[in-house]
Parts: structure tokens; C-alpha cells; sequence
């Protein structure tokens, strides 16, 4: 086995795990949960871009994959305060419970 | 050789995030998650994008999921219980829409795999520090300046949601959760017994006080 890997199996690769992620937030009942598998998607984005970025020899789509990490940074903090929030207003953090805009 | 390493990560990422999905409890989800992002790291490696692989150890795994970690234990979040699903028509809906994606992307990459294999990446600067400093300082600098704007707003809007609605001062006898007190309330001295009692939330308050239960759901008609 002495291939170097194609681009397309990092392609393949990144479509599996977005829809695992898709998969999990569909799925899963916690916040905190669908959370990690929102995070889980914008990760297997990043294995796109870092792929198409190697494949091409341009440094355009790792400074993309910067400008997300850092947005995926800034969403960990807000939605981490909102998970928060919830969990002390209603006392669960299933998401069955918080269907109501009011508190 | 690399061929070998790669289904070796690829291997370790699905697993890690499917026992992600797989996990009841957020603990191991979150653990899970971290593998998921180790692998990937070294993948980047692989690509030839080694900032991009410790920025992602550092950020991702490093900061992130310290946080994520942080708020499960702040919370004292207890494994999802099993006794209801009211949704169970979910599961197969997203194995369904889990199979259309997957037959999208193959479909995909069948028109992919026509091209030529790329050159061997390792022999260009593309992933070094160097190149990536000075696309971000030249040609990106406006994202980068608006990044740095989001971050702030980011900042200001997590401690606005983190903090506490009011600031009670310590001799004051309010209710939480009563909009409108009542002069029996705030004067101790109509009330017999006026112990200062803390709550952290209203329904916590309104059990205390006796009150029915502003959540339940058969009032809100």
C-alpha cells in the first residue's frame, strides 16, 4: 500500500463525517449534544477546504478555514451563554422543553 | 505509506464521531469530539497545512471543547433519560436524509475522481505560517479586521447572557420572579417571618412561595 491519497478520499471523508454531524443534531435531544455535532460539521468543512487548498497550491482556503475557526469560536462562547441561560430558566436542557419563546 | 495513514485517521475520526452520536452521555460526546479533532489534525499534517493543524489542536481541542467541558460539569448534566422520545419519527427520517447525502457526495466524487491526481503537496510553502500571515495581512485584511469585530460582539453578548437578570443586594427582601411586590412583601414587618430565601430560578421561587407553577403548560391557554 504506497499510494499517496487522492482528493477525493478527503472528499469523502468530509462528506461522511458532515453527515454524521447531520445525523447527530437531528437525532440527539440535548443542547449540549447538538452543540458538539454542529461543531462536528463545521469541521468536516474544514477538511474541504484544506483538501481543495492542498489540490490547488493556493493558501486561499486555509485562511478560510482561519476565518471559521475563528467565527466557530465566537459561537461556542454565545451559544454556550444561551445553553446557560436556558438551563437556568427551565432546569433541562432537553430541547423538548424549551418550546416556548417565553420564559 | 500514506495511503496507510490516511484510512488509519479517516478510521479514527468516523469512530470517534460516531460513538459521538452513539454516546447518552455528553461527558463521552465531548471526548469523542476531541479524537474526532486529533485525527483531523493529523490529516491537515498530512495536507501539508501544519499551522492549520496547531491552530486546530489549540483552538478546537484546546479552547473549545475546554468549554464545552466546562458548561457540562457548571450544569451537572445527567445522561439523557430514555423514557420519552416524543419525536421518534426522527431517527428514520435522518438515516433517510443521511443516505441522500452520502449518495449526493458520491455522486459528486464521481466526477472528482476523473481529474488527475494532484501533485505531490509536500514540496510547495502553501501551509506555512509565512504564506498564510501574509495572504491574512494582504489580500484578507478586511475579513480579518471584521473578525476581530465579531469577536468583540461575541464577547459582550456571552456576558450579557451569563449573567444574573438582577443583582440582589444582601438585606433586601424581594421575591424573584414577582413583578409587582406587594407591600406585605418588602415591609418585613407586616409579614410575621421574613427570612431572606435565595432562589435561582422562578420556578424554584413560585414552589417556595406556593404559587402554581408558571411552566405548566395546562395554564397557558
Amino acid at each position: 500500500m504506497n499510494t499517496v491519497p487522492h482528493l477525493s478520499w478527503y472528499l469523502a471523508l468530509s462528506a461522511i463525517l458532515f453527515t454524521i454531524g447531520v445525523v447527530g443534531v437531528i437525532i440527539k435531544r440535548n443542547v449540549i449534544s447538538m452543540f458538539m455535532c454542529i461543531e462536528l460539521m463545521l469541521n468536516a468543512v474544514n477538511l474541504t477546504f484544506v483538501a481543495f487548498s492542498s489540490y490547488f497550491r493556493d493558501v486561499t482556503g486555509q485562511l478560510f478555514v482561519f476565518i471559521v475557526m475563528t467565527v466557530a469560536a465566537a459561537e461556542a462562547a454565545v451559544g454556550l451563554g444561551i445553553i446557560i441561560a436556558i438551563f437556568r430558566n427551565r432546569e433541562s436542557l432537553d430541547v423538548d422543553d424549551a418550546n416556548l419563546l417565553k420564559l | 505509506m500514506t495511503g496507510l495513514l490516511f484510512i488509519l485517521f479517516a478510521g479514527l475520526a468516523v469512530g470517534c464521531a460516531i460513538a459521538m452520536v452513539v454516546q447518552r452521555n455528553p461527558l463521552y460526546s465531548a471526548i469523542s469530539l476531541i479524537g474526532v479533532f486529533i485525527s483531523l489534525a493529523a490529516l491537515y499534517v498530512m495536507l501539508a497545512a501544519p499551522f492549520i493543524a496547531a491552530v486546530q489542536v489549540i483552538v478546537y481541542a484546546g479552547a473549545i471543547m475546554v468549554l464545552v467541558v466546562f458548561v457540562i460539569m457548571l450544569l451537572n448534566v445527567e445522561e439523557e433519560a430514555k423514557k420519552r422520545m416524543r419525536l421518534r419519527f426522527l431517527i428514520p427520517t435522518a438515516v433517510l436524509l443521511a443516505g441522500v447525502l452520502i449518495a449526493e457526495a458520491a455522486f459528486v466524487l464521481y466526477f472528482v475522481e476523473a481529474h488527475p491526481s494532484p501533485p505531490d503537496p509536500s514540496s510547495s510553502n502553501v501551509g506555512l505560517t509565512a504564506s498564510i500571515g501574509t495572504g491574512l495581512f494582504t489580500t484578507y485584511l478586511l475579513p480579518f479586521e471584521i473578525t476581530s469585530v465579531l469577536l468583540l460582539m461575541a464577547i459582550v453578548g456571552a456576558m450579557t447572557l451569563a449573567q444574573r437578570a438582577t443583582d440582589v443586594p444582601p438585606g433586601a427582601h424581594v421575591v424573584p420572579g414577582a413583578q409587582v411586590l406587594t407591600k406585605q412583601t418588602v415591609d418585613p414587618q407586616a409579614v410575621g417571618d421574613a427570612t431572606p430565601v435565595v432562589t435561582r430560578s422562578t420556578v424554584e421561587a413560585a414552589r417556595l412561595l406556593g404559587e402554581d407553577d408558571p411552566h405548566d403548560e395546562s395554564k397557558i391557554d
